[in-house]
Parts: structure tokens; sequence; C-alpha cells
């Protein structure tokens, strides 16, 4: 097994020495990572533990052994957990911002636009490219009031890496401050900029 | 001369914070400013047009260079005046110096580059102190004037605000990188003249735009002292790392792994309060962590200021000045990290 000996090296050149033989490492490889230090030891795993990478430590007389194995997920950084809720594998971001303006789709039957909103938040998940970002203004932020079916949406779409911002002038206008959790709350400059930058806009 | 910037020169900050939650403050109304708010200055109040700002601040070598390391020391050390809104007035040198190990010309050079530096900030050095110590360690303690209605604290961070940063990150990583012989002359020039660069210019157009939370970036890194503000403030500050600027090559000495220890006592100390965006760059989330020395100010901006004041800071010279996040009502977390 391949061998990277730190004894005598200050941090950060352990961790130096294990993302490179971690770049040089096939996947399902094992190498080890010897290291002398109690400083170096705890970021080296740190680091490890933070991208997802199995390892083992084994000490004797105040020298660290970390055995590594290289994994797929090496060089992502997400919160197990977070990844686990949405069951969906795919981040591939568009280059375009999708803009909620109202908590109904489309013009006429009142009803039936709320329900085509509800279904389109929802298909946004499944879109093969995901907005880089969706803005919600007027109406559109009450689309995030929690307990709602469309909150629950919005907040998978955010743990899948979507930004969500939403216009804090009109979560006041509306009361909302305490009924929506999702987001950021943002102010007219940042959401202009999101706009004004996107590749983009889609608008429900 | 000897190079100590790396994992040893900080307490880290989260034993610093438990340490200090068992000291009493003392209960004095003149005290306008102090240690409750994670504040970088202690600030007291003479009359009602009048407080002084106190602060110290001293530490070993980042660079090789005598009096390079004495501007940057005092820079540094300056710099906590004007992230209180405050004009430096008096300083006083704290030297810890090994005479019988380098040589005496050593530390006049490093005094000298102190002196200069103070000098550039209109500051009298008039005294000061040493003791034989090794590593070598430099520093200043600063005295300067603040009208006690123009205070900036880390508390003064309201939701709505943009964020702005005026200085580049990337001192830690950079210094690191040198060490290691993985950095270019080029990063390290700038990184220097950064860290050299007072924080005067950018402290006046604050008090241009009657700034009223704002804080300077030092050891804790961007994440560790918006944290303190977000705190401070009970808000949370949303900081998108893509619009952060960077020295040179920081993101790629991060990328190889040159990541300095300091970076993660910081993540230690915030993390708990940290939410981070799922498929976050680790390495852009690295740089939110690096210890700054000399950084630059983190400034909480209404949104019709913000455009104006990043020109201003343009036209002053401080080229990289960006918005760089925003502070919002406080949610579960304090500090949000994304892309």
């Amino acid at each position: 097994m391949k061998i990277v000996d730190t004894k005598g090296q200050l941090c950060p050149a352990p961790l130096i020495g294990t993302r490179k033989a971690l770049r040089e490492s096939a996947e399902g490889d094992s190498f080890i990572v010897i290291i002398d230090n109690k400083t170096s030891l705890d970021n080296v795993k740190r680091f490890l533990r933070d991208n997802n990478t199995l390892f083992e430590v084994s000490e004797k007389e105040g020298i660290w052994e970390v055995t590594i194995t290289k994994s797929e997920a090496e060089l992502s950084n997400e919160n197990v957990e977070d990844y686990c809720t949405t069951g969906i594998a795919h981040f591939e971001k568009g280059d375009f911002v999708i803009a909620v303006t109202s908590d109904k789709m489309g013009e006429g039957d009142e009803e039936l636009g709320k329900l085509l909103m509800v279904n389109f938040i929802k298909a946004v998940k499944d879109l093969d490219k995901l907005p880089a970002k969706m803005v919600f203004y007027n109406r559109g932020v009450t689309l995030a009031v929690k307990g709602s079916e469309t909150a629950k949406d919005l907040d998978d779409i955010e743990k899948m890496g979507v930004e969500l911002l939403f216009c804090a002038t009109c979560v006041n206008y509306y009361k909302l401050e305490k009924e929506i959790e999702t987001g950021i709350q943002s102010n007219m400059f940042v959401i202009a900029e999101a706009l004004a930058s996107a590749g983009n806009i889609v608008r429900p | 001369m000897v190079e100590y910037g790396g994992c040893s020169s900080k307490i880290s900050p989260k034993q610093l914070e438990e340490i200090l939650s068992y000291l009493p403050l003392p209960d004095d109304p003149d005290i306008l400013v102090d240690i409750d708010t994670h504040d970088d200055a202690g600030v007291y109040r003479i009359n009602d047009e009048l407080a002084l700002v106190l602060t110290t601040d001293f530490f070993p070598p980042v660079c090789s260079e005598p009096y390079e390391f004495g501007e940057i020391a005092a820079a540094n050390s300056i710099s906590d005046v004007y992230a209180m809104g405050g004009d430096p007035v008096l300083a006083l040198n704290i030297m810890m110096f090994p005479a019988s190990r380098l040589p005496m010309e050593a530390y006049s050079d490093i005094l000298r580059g102190g002196f200069d530096k103070a000098s550039e900030a209109g500051v009298r050095i008039i005294g000061g102190h040493t003791i034989d110590d090794f590593p070598p360690k430099y520093g200043l303690a600063v005295v300067g004037y603040v009208n006690p209605s123009a205070i900036i604290t880390n508390s003064g961070a309201h939701p709505g605000d943009n964020l702005i940063l005026t200085k580049p990150l990337g001192t830690g990583v950079i210094m690191a990188g040198q060490r290691l012989g993985m950095t270019g002359d080029e990063d390290v020039t700038e990184a220097k003249r950064l860290m050299k660069l007072l924080n005067k210019s950018g402290a006046d157009i604050m008090k241009k735009y009657h700034v009223k939370g704002a804080t300077d970036i030092t050891g804790f890194g961007l994440a560790g002292h918006a944290y303190k503000m977000a705190k401070a403030s009970d808000v949370t500050i949303n900081i998108h790392l893509k619009k952060v600027p960077l020295i040179g090559n920081t993101y790629n000495l991060i990328d190889e792994g040159c990541i300095p220890g300091a970076s993660f006592r910081n993540l230690e100390f915030v993390d708990e309060h940290l939410h981070t965006e799922p498929g976050m760059d680790y390495n852009l989330k690295m740089v939110a962590f690096d210890a700054q020395t000399s950084g630059g100010l983190l400034i909480s901006v209404p949104p019709e200021n913000t455009e104006k004041m990043i020109n201003d800071l343009h036209e002053a010279g401080l080229t990289s000045a960006s918005l760089i996040g925003m502070v919002s009502e406080k949610k579960e977390k304090y500090i949000y990290l994304s892309n």
C-alpha cells in the first residue's frame, strides 16, 4: 500500500500530501498517511470527514497512521442528512432564474391557478437542469408559508442547491415574517441583481 | 528572521469565548462597548462628544523581513480603531524579542516599520514595553477618539443590509503556501501590500455613509467575524463565496490542500452556527475560514447606499471591494454560506 510519510512536517503540509495522494488514487484504492502531530491529524481528519472520505486511524507512541480509502464522494461536501431527504442525485444548474410573482399560475380560474402553481413547483425538482436561482415577490412569497404543500417542495429545491430569494418587503407586507423558514430574505438590490444577471427568466 | 504565522499564533476562538464567559464584566454606564458584543475594541465615554477606543493586538512574524513585519503588525493593530469608526491617535509598542538569538538590527527594523506605519495613520507612538522571548512578537496598544453617537459596532447590522468586503481574502493561505514554496512571488507581494494597507480609506467612507455595523476581518476569518457580527446583531448573515474577492492563486492553493491549521480552528468555532449550501464547493468554503492578518472591513450597509459606497471604495484604491452577501432576519443558524 502507498505510504505518505509526513513526519516532521508542520500543518498544512500533511494535508497537502493527503490531498495529493487522494487525487492520484483511483476509486477504491487505499493509502496510509503517517502523521506525528495532533493538530495536523485533527485537521486531516476534519478534511476527510467534510469530504465524506472513509478512513481509519491507529496510533503507536505518538505517531498516527491514517488509512484512507478513496471513495466516489471524495470531492463533494454535501451534508449527508440534507442529501438523503431529497433522494434526488442530479443537481446540475442551468443559466436561468425562475421569478415567482404570484401564488397562481396563469390567468383564469383562481383555484385552478393555485393548483397549477403547486404542480409547477413540484415539477421544478424534476427538471434536467435546476434553476440558478428562484426569486419570489409579491404574492409569490406566500408559497413558502410553512406547512403548505409548496413549502415542502421549496425546501427540497433549496437543499438541492438552488438559492431561493424572497422579497423581504413582500414578506413583511403580508406579515409572514414568522411563517417563512426557507430561503434568503433579500432586498430589491439583490433581487434586481439576480434577475439582471440571469441568462433567461422563467415566469410561471 | 523566523516565521511563525501558521497554526500556532492565536488561541482557539472557541476556547477564548469560553474563558471570557467566566470573567465578570465591569458595570459602568460609560463603557459603551465591551467584549460582550465580541467587538474589535473597547469604547469608553469621556463626555457626550468624545469617547476613547482602546485596542491591542500582537503576533509573531508573518514574513521574514523585520521592517515589513513591523508595518503589518502596526496596520493590523490600528485597524480595530478604524473598524469601530474611530480616529487612531496614540499607541504603545508591545514587543517580545530574543535579544540573545537575533541581531538587534532586526529589533530596530521592526520598531521602525511600526513607527512609519503608525505615522502614516497619524498615530503617535509614545512608549512601549519589551521582554525577552522567542519567537519575537510585535504589535501596538492603540487609543483612538470616536464620537459616542458615531460608534460602529458588531451589533449594528440590520436585516435587509448588504455586506461589503473591502480587501480580498487569502493572506493566511498565501503566506502558508510561501513557507512551503508553493506560492509565486507576485501573490506574496500582493498579500504583503494588502496586509500593510491601512483600513483608513475604508473607514473614512464608512463614516461618510453613517455606517452602524462593521468589523475588520482578522484571525477568525471572514466566517468567524461574520458570526460574531450576526450574533451581536441577532441576525443571520448570508455570504456568497463566489463573490468574495481572492488574492491571486488562493483558490488553487486551497485546492492543493494548503489549508492552514487556523482555518480548521475557525471552522470548529463557527460550525454549530453554520449552514452550508448542499453541493458547496469545499475550497470556497475554506476560503471563508482563512485567518487574515490585517484584513479588510466587512461593512453592513443599507441597499440604497451599496452601489455608491462600492464606487467610492474603488475610487479610493480599494479596487477589490465587493458586495459579498446580505443580512437577513435571524434564521435557524447565524451564518449561511453558498457558492
